[in-house]
């Protein structure tokens, strides 16, 4: 079956000229690399010519974007007791967070402890806007959060008027981000494994 | 359009007498904490109690996997002057990362510079098992990977047989992982996007 005519697979160039510029300011930028990494740099040059489908753009206050996709990365500083209550948490609901379907813009979560459990980092995909997103978070899931977070130094309350301005001073924007659908939204990947599964049964009936 | 009985959205849920021992485990562990987050903690009794279809488990040598996703975290101290390197070549770059598409089993990947540019936070969600996606990125995108792995300290080189201990050494694996979509692969994800544009394509011809 032909499902498409592949017309956005076929990527967009830079002229050569340009290219030429970039090479020479990335040889410049990696004069002092051992060979191997000088010979890696040359291979990319087809890469580099090529203008991607969606290019880095601002998830809103603070972090990237990628098409309808974010990220938001936070190191936050735990509250005393707070690393191993949060430990407790985790490991008694089996890291289970079917809250987050809830909110319905969520790709995907972690938590990690840093530092002989004195930082937490959370990091996170999501879909669209970072006001948005945190909105949705506290009309949609607040016990949650607050259960979690007030493990942190700080935290002020999930409906506290300085919540947004508390998670901005602990986020930390990405450099570069990449995703590889960054068109297909939580909903949207949702939607289709629908369609997926609804062709099938039909297939099957007319088989 | 009325897609498919919603069968698998009726999660299995544990027997109240766990759910009570578990409530009184958690209630002891924020014992200390304000009336609002007791208040939160209670009102998460109904979740606690549903087992959520897909469950943490392991992605192989290090990190965890929720059904098919699995998440890398690494932090990695850089070399003198590597983020500035870094930032200048992802600036060069445009954020392009086009060619992790090759991979094609990275769902997410971030950079971000940490604790005044001397580390380097990478994070990214993946499909399937740990070895295999090492493998997969030294086979097909090497060059990319010894040009922004430079900038670490002590990178043996893609090539090394190092390479896995060197990753595994920085990595640390999160304590918890959710997944919107644990059963979509990036190829599958992939595959629904055609099958969305051939349907539409289909029920244009017919209407």
């Amino acid at each position: 079956m032909q499902t498409q005519q592949e017309t956005q697979s076929k990527p967009t160039v830079l002229p050569q000229k340009e290219v030429d510029t970039m090479m020479q300011d990335l040889r410049e930028l990696y004069k002092d690399a051992p060979d191997y990494i000088k010979r890696a740099l040359e291979e990319l040059r087809g890469g580099i010519s090529e203008i991607p489908d969606t290019l880095m753009e601002t998830a809103g206050r603070i972090g990237a974007r990628q098409g309808v996709v974010s990220e938001l990365t936070v190191i936050a500083p735990f509250a005393k007791g707070g690393a191993e209550r949060l430990r407790k948490l985790l490991a008694l609901t089996h890291g289970n967070f079917s809250a987050t379907e809830k909110v319905g813009s969520v790709h995907d979560m972690r938590f990690v402890f840093l530092e002989n459990d004195t930082k937490m980092l959370f990091a996170t995909a999501y879909d669209g806007d970072w006001d948005d997103y945190l909105d949705d978070f506290v009309s949609k899931i607040p016990n949650e959060l607050d259960v979690i977070f007030w493990n942190f130094e700080g935290w002020p309350g999930i409906h506290s008027p300085s919540i947004k301005d508390y998670i901005a001073q602990f986020q930390v924007a990405a450099e570069a981000w990449y995703v590889s659908n960054p068109r297909l939204s939580v909903p949207q990947a949702k939607r289709l494994e629908k369609i997926d599964k609804a062709l099938n049964e039909f297939l099957d009936k007319i088989s | 359009m009325q897609l498919q009985p919603e069968t698998q959205s009726k999660p299995a849920a544990l027997p109240q007498k766990e759910v009570d021992a578990l409530m009184q485990h958690l209630r002891d562990a924020f014992k200390d904490s304000p009336d609002y987050a007791k208040r939160a903690l209670e009102e998460l009794r109904d979740e606690i109690s549903t087992l959520s279809d897909a469950r943490m488990e392991s992605a192989g040598r290090i990190g965890n996997r929720q059904g098919e996703v699995s998440e890398l975290t690494i932090i990695a101290p850089l070399v003198k002057g590597g983020a500035e390197r870094l930032r200048k070549l992802l600036k060069v770059l445009h954020g392009n990362f086009q060619a992790a598409d090759k991979v094609g089993s990275v769902h997410d990947m971030r950079f971000v510079f940490i604790d005044n540019d001397t580390r380097l936070l990478f994070a990214t969600a993946y499909d399937g098992d740990w070895d295999v996606y090492i493998n997969d990125f030294a086979t097909k995108i090497p060059n990319q990977l010894d040009v922004l792995f430079s900038v670490v300290e002590g990178w043996p080189g893609i090539h090394s047989p190092q390479v896995k201990d060197f990753i595994v050494k920085y990595q640390i694996a999160a304590d918890a992982w959710y997944v919107s979509n644990p059963h979509m692969t990036v190829a599958q994800a992939r595959r629904l996007e055609k099958i969305d544009t051939a349907l539409a394509q289909f029920l244009d011809k017919i209407s």
